[in-house]
């Protein structure tokens, strides 16, 4: 599907925006009630390795295992759950740490699963792809209705105030429940789909740097809206294909302007910084982050900016 | 063979405990979990080491080195990375130095590469006999440093007008201010001390492990959090037991149960301690909310 006219190369890149996007909404779903969870590359794991065992060694079809591993990290999700309810804010983000690293832990001592070797040979899936593209319009439309729909506005309040609503008579344990659960199955999906993309996982794969880029992408794309995962996680991962395409514009510079002494040096500097290499590129990624809190800490699309939207198109439609 | 194992398990907890003293005192002024402290922490190990052999200095003068620099560096990251940022949204502070974690850990895999560097001897070996406990001159060395240093900041933050200000700012910003504390400056010699001290334990670590990553923070700031949560979240005293405590714990289980279940157990207290005693061992205030 689509091979045929997109090279292998945007491909991947496309793959791996599509994982991330949906890895940014398995985080949406609990931030959603007020949960900030640093677990959910744990439950990656817990999808990547089910889907993986299924197809590999019982010789499950992709399409069958992908839900069921999906299904599965759920389970272990409500697990996790159900004593995460008694604790919030920095409490939670140290727990759902702790649950990530012990995940880690018995994946790299698990011998059946391949230990400290990793995971190799998983089934390979020519369309990834496609499927991913499926989730994450079956994931928008998903939060989209839940926006308008009295569980999400229930969730909303939540997160607003827990007593409140719980005055409002709001069953606010099963509401934060569903949602942690909810957040699972999502990353679990996304991991299945990464294990039989990559063929091979261990357990550096999901590892807490993972947890903190899937947080940062839901708190730089911003967190009020349910767009707001899917900018935040296309623009940070396609950020090191546009510095990349920032360098040819600059091979588009006249020679001339940059012939003399201190606009060579900065030239060259710029030119030389500006290539494919990991760590420069995660200098600037950082530096964009710290930037992105001093200029815009509530993300790149808000609530206000969409209202500006609507109000637009209102005023298009009934000058 | 056990009072062996607990030697070995003060040395951990010893850098244990002075990553987390800053951790936790950052925390009790600003509520804020500091990631990027694990980095600060891996550029004192690394002033320490250019100061050893690029500089000629001795061991005290690497360990001064360390701690003036990271000092600077806590003082730049509150000017970047906190005062700059919205204080009304819990998670932007948080993601900044998120920020610049990943700035400072890349700036030096760029200039130094991703590989380990072997720290130099800086210290005669010579392995001393108590009984039944072996121990080597630098071990020696690192607690006795750590130990004195600990002691020290005990004293500042009990005993000074500053350690009160720095207390009282701790227990309420607002009121901290009514009486006449400038909050602001109140921050920024927290940020000098907790740096300045894991600039220390940086160098310690150095010493202990004789080699040095540009990768070691995470791990030091992983295991600085699990401390600070035992000790107590805020709580200075605390956070020096409980590192301790969880160096002797990791020593133990390593010793008599096996070597990958060590980080499982550091874990698992993690998680009880949320659970049943999210106070912390020693029974400090709660945070709610944040």
């Amino acid at each position: 599907m689509l091979g045929g006219w997109i090279d292998n190369y945007t491909q991947s890149v496309l793959i791996f925006t599509g994982i991330n996007i949906i890895a940014a909404y398995s985080f949406f779903a609990p931030f959603k009630t007020g949960q900030v969870s640093l677990g959910q590359a744990g439950f990656m794991a817990v999808g990547a390795y089910a889907s993986a065992v299924l197809t590999q060694k019982f010789g499950f079809p992709f399409i069958v295992s992908l839900p069921v591993a999906g299904l599965f990290a759920g389970i272990v999700g409500v697990m996790v759950g159900f004593p995460a309810l008694r604790i919030r804010g920095v409490y939670l983000l140290l727990l759902t740490l702790g649950f990530a690293e012990i995940v880690q832990v018995i994946v790299l001592s698990w011998d059946y699963v391949g230990g400290a070797q990793g995971y190799r040979n998983i089934p390979f899936n020519p369309n990834t792809l496609g499927y991913v593209a499926v989730v994450i319009i079956a994931l928008i439309v998903f939060f989209g209705r839940l926006e308008r729909a009295s569980l999400g506005r229930a969730m909303d309040s939540i997160h607003q105030d827990e007593t409140a609503a719980e005055a409002m008579g709001i069953d606010v344990v099963r509401i934060k429940l569903f949602a942690f659960g909810a957040g699972a199955v999502i990353a679990g999906i996304a991991g299945g789909l990464y294990a039989h993309q990559a063929t091979y996982i261990d357990s550096t794969t999901f590892n807490v740097m993972l947890a903190v880029e899937i947080l940062t992408y839901v708190v730089v794309g911003g967190g009020s809206t349910y767009w707001g995962p899917l900018a935040g996680a296309t623009v940070l991962t396609l950020l090191p294909e546009f510095l990349r395409t920032l360098r040819e514009w600059l091979e588009l510079v006249p020679v001339a302007w940059t012939d003399f002494f201190p606009m060579n040096r900065i030239y060259d500097f710029l030119y030389g910084f500006l290539d494919f290499e990991n760590a420069k590129r995660l200098i600037v990624y950082g530096l964009i982050l710290i930037l992105m809190m001093i200029v815009r800490p509530d993300g790149l699309v808000t609530r206000d900016s969409l209202m500006r939207l609507h109000f637009l198109r209102w005023t298009a439609r009934h000058a | 063979m056990i009072y062996q194992q607990i030697v070995n398990g003060l040395m951990l907890g010893a850098s244990y405990s002075l990553v987390a003293i800053g951790y936790t005192l950052i925390f009790g002024v600003l509520n804020l979990l500091y990631f990027a402290h694990g980095e600060v922490f891996m550029v004192g190990a690394f002033v320490g080491l250019f100061l050893v052999t690029h500089a000629g200095f001795g061991i005290f003068g690497a360990l001064i080195g360390a701690m003036i620099a990271c000092a600077v560096l806590g003082v730049i990251a509150v000017f970047v990375a906190i005062r700059p940022v919205a204080k009304d949204r819990p998670l932007a502070p948080l993601i900044s130095s998120i920020g610049l974690t990943i700035v400072l850990q890349n700036v030096f895999v760029y200039f130094i590469g991703g590989q380990q560097l072997s720290f130099p001897e800086t210290i005669s070996q010579t392995l001393y006999r108590f009984g039944p406990v072996t121990v080597s001159s630098s071990q020696i060395f690192v607690l006795v440093i750590a130990i004195s240093l600990m002691a020290l900041l005990w004293l500042f933050i009990e005993h000074s007008k500053l350690g009160r200000a720095i207390r009282a700012t701790a227990e309420n910003h607002e009121t901290a201010a009514l009486l006449g504390v400038d909050v602001n400056r109140v921050v920024l010699i927290t940020f000098i001390i907790g740096s300045g001290i894991a600039g220390i334990a940086g160098v310690l670590d150095g010493i202990k492990n004789s080699n040095i990553s540009p990768f070691m923070g995470l791990g030091a700031a992983v295991k600085g959090l699990i401390v600070m949560l035992l000790g107590g979240l805020g709580n200075v005293p605390g956070a020096m037991v409980a590192g301790l405590l969880l160096g002797m714990i990791e020593i133990l289980s390593a010793a008599y149960i096996g070597t990958t279940e060590r980080d499982l157990f550091s874990f698992l207290i993690l998680i009880l301690i949320l659970l049943y005693k999210p106070t912390g061992l020693f029974g400090t205030r709660t945070v709610e909310g944040r």
